[in-house]
């Protein structure tokens, strides 16, 4: 049974377990082993995005001493994955050995639905829904990894589900980090539009392959459209199997 | 130009209130146009990749290019200054103009004339200055900044330019038909094209193998600053220099396409010195003014010079969904939307453009637009850390010691996962405090930014963490049931 | 000695670090160039009219004039200004003119830049010039300004007449470019690409034609 080492980012282990046991559980349905190395704490995107290079560093290396020897490493998290396959390299540029380790682990590591549909080559993974989604497509996950079609199939293999288009479905949704707290005035007005373009599409759900993206639009729609959900494509996927066997 | 750069989050807020729809509505349409543009080539892709390796090789030969064009320019018959900052660059122009007695100059659109403040000083010196591109025009008569780089007046109702042709142009009839006003301003501005003897213009691009201006313009006002007086001046900001003729055209492929979707602006006009003695019209001088206004002291920097491969096309403005919400004044000076969040912290130093290089999601779209390759979130990133190192070259502003200490907490626990996950526990009950039904609603301090419209899952009880190593020991614990089970 | 300005700028910039400079990949080529001579003729006329030019083919110098009569009266012109490349040359304008009772001035008629000025700002119903090159990529003359094409025939009057000899017609604008500058010697003063009518979005993005320059193009194409 091939084994595939799940990367957790921090937003999912602190706020949004279930998305990391959904992911666990999916792996598991397509006849994967995920394991879960006890060490990982944090990608180290907080201290690259305020500047803090050399804390940066540390992180990269604790990362890569933890997920250094797997042969597959997989994340519910596209910014995260951009984290190691991009700025790693660039970080650890000075340092030769830790460079090349970087580069190494680059080519290993995967954001989930790419991981499911491009390498595993599954689709299909049981699920259904009688309903609408739409998908936003996440700024890492888009421009940064260039995966868009990937999660489109796998909602499209979901029994019952209507894909509908999304308006403005690549506009930044306005988290960016520290950016939604620190300029709330333009955060704001960028998740009111991108929840006005989810409540015109008719669609039934949100779905969605970032954590950041999750809390930021999620939480607008908590505070100004209680009804109305957002889900992790995970979470979903997990959440409506057919076979009654619901996720967390 | 006045700094506001400091001023940006009063500027955005008020901006905001404007609510500008017609950004949101003119991004998908101007998006089109550019991608229908630019599939005009076989392979876009490789033709924007192409025009990145020019900038890049551009800016990487800077010195040599620049002397090889100024040794063919000279050998044209150019004249040509060196201007060390905005203020030898316009003082030299003031010089020239008061030498050969001139009352008013006609100026095409030239940001790095905005950087100097060459209006300001002409005018203080008795030149009158008329802008004679039609959106300069109308916000140099209502005395505002440009609102985007390529359409600086588009925000400006019709009615406000109606009442502003009335009051300064001798509009007889009034009219909100946009082409009855633009034909009132060819009509005042032709008189001055008419009569002028000193016409200033920026550069597009300098072309080293040739010595050769190029100007990439729709109105047409370019052609006649240059064309109709005895003396034309062109400015220039030092890296707009490229190898070669073949290299500029390809580069103003991109830029027609990139910025207003044409395959081609109406008129580009190439400048190989002043007139020959036999011509009846075109300047009798060229002079070339060539502006460093601290380039040269950013090109030290070898990551931040890349900023300098912009060659203004303003698509990163059109695909910004910050720019979209904000428009162009918040970001208080010359240059606005990404491009300017790249090169006003560069020009004005780090510490007056904080704000510049952190009202930014990282989205990614400018880098992913630009035709020369600049990586907009790298840079930010890049000025980012200098303020972490405290960098002088950069005139950074050391970031604050609260958030030091907090990142060396960070990095401490970060690489220690027993000291990280004793970190979260502890800090759960202080942050969960106010949840309401799994929810933070109503938090201050230091995050009030996202809590004034937004909930947060409150931190779960459970971490991913937690709940794998009781996964683990139920499923060990079950095993060994079974395991007993089976022995039995 | 103080520096000059030039060479302080120069030296900091020598000093800086170096950079490897990017290798270049093959210039992507364009379509156009596998067109025929009449394809091209084809899409320089799309392109042109795409931008509000107007495009007529004539078989020869006749058909030109015979042309230009027809625009004369649909647009009453009574005085244009004429350069004196050789295309417009070889028309004898000073004849057409006076069987079509129209004024034809040139540049040579002026004694000074003033006077001529006066003339094409202010006489001129329409300026007459020949080109160097129709490049068909865009729908784009390619005029040389000398003596012969001043520069302001084909942009200060409302309306510009080109007269083009179909074998004048490139694909793309690195032919020209090489016929041009290709001996980086003897250069004009300056060269120019127009491409359709003056034109202008700048306010609220309302586009419009005739902002400075022209408000009409018309082109000529003659020959087979």
């Amino acid at each position: 049974m091939d084994v595939v080492s799940v990367f957790i980012p921090c937003t999912v282990d602190l706020f949004l377990p279930h998305i990391g046991e959904a992911t666990v559980s999916l792996l598991r349905r397509v006849g994967v082993k995920p394991i879960y190395h006890m060490g990982q704490t944090c990608c180290g995107q907080p201290a690259i995005n305020a500047g803090y290079r050399e804390q940066a560093k540390k992180a990269a290396k604790h990362f890569i001493q933890v997920f250094g020897d797997d042969e597959e490493v997989v994340s519910p998290s596209g910014s995260c994955v951009c984290m190691v396959k991009y700025h790693y390299p660039e970080l650890l540029s000075e340092e030769p050995q830790w460079r090349n380790r970087a580069e190494e682990l680059s080519l290993r590591i995967h954001e989930l639905s790419q991981y499911l549909v491009d390498i595993l080559k599954v689709e299909d993974l049981g699920a259904s829904f009688g309903g609408k989604v739409a998908y936003h497509e996440s700024c890492h996950i888009l421009r940064g990894l260039g995966v868009s079609e990937q999660p489109k199939k796998l909602i499209r293999a979901v029994k019952g589900a209507q894909l509908v288009p999304l308006n403005a479905a690549d506009a930044c949704c306005g988290f960016g980090g520290e950016f939604a707290n620190r300029y709330p005035d333009i955060s704001e007005s960028m998740v009111r539009d991108k929840a006005g373009d989810y409540l015109s599409s008719g669609a039934d759900l949100l779905l969605l392959c970032e954590p950041g993206c999750l809390l930021n639009i999620g939480g607008f729609l908590s505070r100004n459209h209680p009804g109305k959900k957002v889900m992790h494509l995970a979470s979903f996927l997990a959440h409506y199997q057919e076979t009654g066997n619901n996720g967390q | 130009m006045e700094v506001k750069t400091e001023q940006f989050s009063e500027v955005a807020k008020e901006e905001l209130r404007k609510a500008y729809t017609f950004l949101k509505a003119g991004a998908t349409f101007v998006r089109i146009r550019r991608e229908t543009a630019l599939s005009t080539f076989p392979d876009a892709a490789a033709a924007q990749a192409y025009g990145a390796i020019i900038r890049a090789e551009a800016i990487a030969r800077l010195p040599e290019l620049l002397e090889e064009f100024e040794k063919n320019a000279l050998s044209n018959g150019a004249k040509m200054f060196w201007a060390r900052d905005a203020n030898e660059a316009s003082q030299y122009i003031v010089r020239l103009a008061k030498e050969r007695g001139i009352k008013y100059v006609t100026k095409g659109k030239s940001m790095v004339t905005e950087e100097i403040g060459l209006n300001e000083a002409l005018e203080k010196n008795g030149v009158k200055t008329w802008e004679t591109d039609l959106g300069e025009f109308i916000i140099q008569l209502l005395g505002v900044p440009p609102f985007h780089i390529v359409g600086p007046a588009m925000n400006i109702p019709v009615a406000k330019v109606r009442d502003l042709f009335m009051e300064k142009i001798d509009l007889k009839e009034p009219t909100s038909d946009p082409v009855q006003l633009g034909h009132a301003a060819r009509i005042f501005l032709r008189d001055k094209f008419h009569r002028v003897d000193m016409g200033i213009a920026g550069v597009n691009m300098a072309v080293a193998e040739t010595g050769t201006i190029v100007n990439v313009e729709n109105e047409g006002n370019i052609r006649f600053n240059k064309s109709s007086p005895r003396t034309q001046i062109s400015v220039m900001s030092l890296e707009k220099v490229v190898p070669t003729l073949e290299d500029a055209l390809h580069l103003v492929r991109l830029l027609c396409r990139n910025c207003t979707g044409q395959k081609l602006s109406v008129y580009v006009s190439m400048d190989n010195g002043p007139k020959k003695s036999d011509e009846i019209d075109g300047p009798e001088e060229l002079i070339i003014v060539i502006v460093d206004n601290g380039r040269s002291r950013i090109y030290q920097d070898t990551i931040a010079r890349e900023a300098m491969r912009c060659i203004r096309c303003g698509a990163c403005l059109n695909g910004c969904p910050v720019y979209r919400q904000i428009g162009g004044y918040a970001y208080g000076w010359v240059y606005s939307g990404p491009m300017g969040q790249v090169l006003n912290p560069l020009l004005l130093g780090l510490e007056k453009t904080q704000d510049l290089y952190r009202a930014t999601t990282l989205c990614g779209s400018c880098k992913s637009i630009c035709p020369a390759g600049i990586d907009h979130p790298s840079l930010f990133l890049h000025y980012r850390a200098k303020d972490v190192s405290g960098d002088a070259a950069l005139r950074a502003k050391k970031t604050p010691m609260m958030e030091r200490i907090f990142f060396r907490l960070w990095m401490w626990a970060v690489t220690r996962y027993r000291l990280w996950n004793w970190g979260v526990r502890f800090v759960r009950p202080f942050v969960n405090k106010e949840a309401h039904g799994g929810m933070l609603r109503e938090v201050g301090g230091l995050f009030k930014g996202w809590f004034r419209s937004r909930d947060l899952p409150a931190m779960a009880k459970k971490t991913f963490h937690d709940r794998w190593i009781e996964a683990q020991k139920t499923e060990f614990r079950s095993q060994k049931s079974e395991a007993t089970t089976e022995k039995i | 000695m103080k520096q000059s300005a030039r060479d302080e700028i120069l030296n900091k910039l020598k000093a800086a670090p170096r950079k490897t400079i990017p290798s270049r990949s093959e210039r992507p080529v364009l379509r156009e160039l596998s067109l025929t001579p009449e394809e091209l003729i084809e899409t320089f006329s799309k392109n042109l009219s795409q931008e509000a030019g107007i495009v007529h083919r004539v078989k020869d110098r006749r058909e030109a004039l015979e042309k230009l009569s027809q625009i004369a009266k649909e647009e009453g012109l009574k005085k244009v200004i004429a350069t004196t490349d050789d295309v417009i040359a070889s028309l004898d304008l000073a004849a057409w003119g006076k069987e079509n009772d129209v004024r034809v001035m040139t540049p040579q008629d002026f004694d000074s830049r003033d006077s001529f000025k006066d003339a094409v700002f202010e006489e001129a119903d329409a300026g007459i010039t020949g080109a160097d090159f129709a490049v068909a990529e865009s729908g784009t003359l390619g005029l040389i300004h000398n003596k012969d094409q001043a520069r302001l025939t084909s942009l200060a009057p409302i309306l510009h007449v080109a007269i083009v000899p179909v074998e004048r017609m490139v694909a793309v604008y690195e032919q020209v470019i090489e016929k041009v500058f290709g001996e980086k010697k003897n250069l004009p003063s300056q060269f120019c690409f127009i491409t359709g009518p003056s034109m202008t979005a700048d306010i609220r993005g309302v586009p419009f034609k005739g902002m400075h320059g022209p408000r009409k193009v018309i082109v000529i194409l003659v020959g087979e």
